[in-house]
């Protein structure tokens, strides 16, 4: 595969990350293969070499999540990607990286859980990725793209948050982005250098040694540390929330939808619209921070909503906590996302419940 | 206006790669365009899909049940593929490998024997795949030849450019095959 940075081509959802993550300048990439990611680190290993820069196949997931965060203490951009079960084994690094304040960027491509589960597509690590499974109160980036163009703009924007946040960013894609070709445009990485040279371990040579860990001496020291990573999580969340939305000025019923199940959710939203029914759709496009303020103005406007998702329902949560009331779920509990056609369906039913 | 395209065969027949040329083709055309293949553990020999789905607006759907053109490349394809093809819609069918039979009445059908052909005329089996897409740019008329060839020329990786003027001898053969019988 060649490295593409000036045409528009046809590709995959993963092989636009794993360009895009070469074009955002990132100097290392550790992973370990697993469906429907591996085209990934089957791109890295052969285009980082290419480049002098560091690629490493893993032993395990373990031993990549935490090589990325050796290679983030020197200030490098640093990146793994996995999916679901192998995700969920490099909880204790994200943790650990969360707690270090270190940019470790991680792809996750979803697949159906819990355990083994399957190779198909899922939206069943919402809570993975923004809730959680390391310990302490910590919190990732979450970015979640929904076509295969954003999966490219997405990947540079994860390197630029994850470094000047310095934390831990996910991009949350799923087998179904991973695995499906569009066209794809690759811009230039559009975001500005940050400098990391008060904290990054790049030799002692005339200034004073630095140490980064994951360890507070005293209750007091932990509460003070504590205090800081919230502020930084504040502004993260006053400053990068991103969403779209499409029609919801004058709806009855938003459609909150993210990633792959949002394209549908937007289709069925038309044909809603052509029925005479005024749906409108909300897109998140940061799971974290999530665009709750948003959606509690609009809920204060008397709208409805819908949580759309391939899972059990997990954003659901999150939306019902913003508009504090109670909120209808459309759901697939694994595949590629429900037919528009089933949205409509569901949705006629939930007006006709009124 | 959307249009569904779905290609089916057993692994090893080109499935895959003859829904790229003609994702590409699309995009060169300036159209919205998605390709999604059944992917996970299949094998050669295993059965294999892909669809692709084209469009002047924005595309939500990769489904690929219901499909406005179906190429089945085997009798396994076609047994599964028929019942999902639109009112109206056609199916490509390759009667090398599948028995000519029109079990629906509202589709329309175009059977030629792609594996033959391919065999016997171009003298490389494996150019089945791609003779198919000359017979779908031509019952559908919704492409043209000039953007698959391009298509070709964007897929065929570099070590494989010798093939080149065979790929688009098949395109042709396809494309100036005798489509009649079109039945409805």
């Amino acid at each position: 595969m060649e490295l593409v940075t000036d045409k528009k081509i046809l590709t995959k959802g993963n092989y636009a990350i794993a360009n895009a993550a070469v074009m955002a300048g990132c100097e290392c990439y550790f992973g370990y293969p697993i469906t429907p990611q591996s085209e990934i680190g089957e791109f890295m290993s052969g285009k980082m070499q290419e480049l002098k820069r560091a690629y490493v196949s893993a032993e395990s997931e373990l031993a990549a999540i935490n090589m990325v965060i050796g290679a983030c203490s020197t200030g490098k951009k640093a990146m793994t990607s996995s999916s679901s079960c192998a995700v969920a084994l490099m909880q204790e690094g994200l943790s650990y990286a969360a707690s270090d304040e270190l940019p470790v960027v991680l792809v996750s491509v979803m697949r159906g859980g819990p355990g083994l589960g399957n190779i198909y597509p899922s939206q069943g690590d919402y809570f993975q990725a923004t809730k959680g499974g390391g310990d302490g109160d910590y919190k990732l980036i979450v970015l979640a793209p929904s076509t295969v163009q954003e999966c490219a703009d997405l990947t540079y924007k994860a390197f630029y948050l994850a470094h000047k946040y310095k934390n831990p960013t996910v991009l949350l894609a799923d087998g179904m982005l991973g695995q499906m070709m569009e066209p794809v445009v690759f811009k230039d990485y559009p975001y500005p250098k940050v400098d990391n040279s008060s904290w990054a371990l790049d030799g002692a040579n005339n200034r004073d040694g630095r140490i980064i860990r994951s360890y507070a001496p005293s209750a007091h020291n932990q509460c003070e540390f504590l205090q800081k990573l919230h502020q930084k999580y504040k502004l993260i969340e006053e400053n990068e929330t991103e969403w779209e939305e499409i029609g919801t000025d004058d709806a009855d019923v938003i459609l909150v939808s993210f990633g792959s199940t949002a394209r549908n959710a937007k289709i069925a939203a038309k044909m809603c619209r052509e029925k005479g029914l005024k749906v409108g759709v909300l897109r998140p496009i940061t799971l974290f921070p999530f665009p709750s303020k948003r959606l509690s103005e609009l809920s204060k406007q008397g709208k409805k909503f819908i949580s759309v998702e391939v899972n059990m329902g997990q954003m659901i949560n999150d939306v019902k906590l913003a508009v504090k009331d109670d909120v209808k779920l459309i759901n697939k509990p694994v595949g590629i996302p429900p037919a528009p056609v089933e949205i409509v369906k569901q949705i006629e039913e939930y007006y006709a419940s009124f | 206006m959307e249009k569904i395209f779905l290609i089916a065969g057993f692994g090893g027949q080109g499935v895959l790669l003859a829904g790229e040329v003609l994702a590409n083709a699309f995009m060169l055309a300036d159209k919205n365009v998605t390709w999604y293949p059944s992917y996970g553990a299949e094998m050669r020999g295993g059965t294999v899909n892909c669809s692709v789905t084209m469009s002047d607006e924005e595309i939500g759907s990769v489904q690929s049940y219901n499909s406005d053109y179906v190429i089945a490349l085997n009798q396994a394809s076609f047994d599964r593929f028929l019942p999902g093809v639109r009112k109206g819609g056609t199916i490509i069918v390759n009667t090398s490998l599948a028995v000519e039979a029109k079990p629906r009445d509202d589709v329309k059908y175009v059977f030629a024997p792609l594996t033959s052909l391919a065999e016997e005329k171009l003298g490389n089996v494996k150019m089945t795949n791609i003779i198919a897409l000359g017979l779908l740019a031509k019952s559908s008329g919704l492409i043209s030849l000039d953007e698959l060839e391009k298509a070709l020329e964007t897929v065929i990786p570099p070590h494989r450019k010798n093939l080149l003027p065979l790929n688009k001898s098949a395109l042709e053969m396809g494309y100036k095959y005798d489509l009649l019988p079109i039945n409805c």
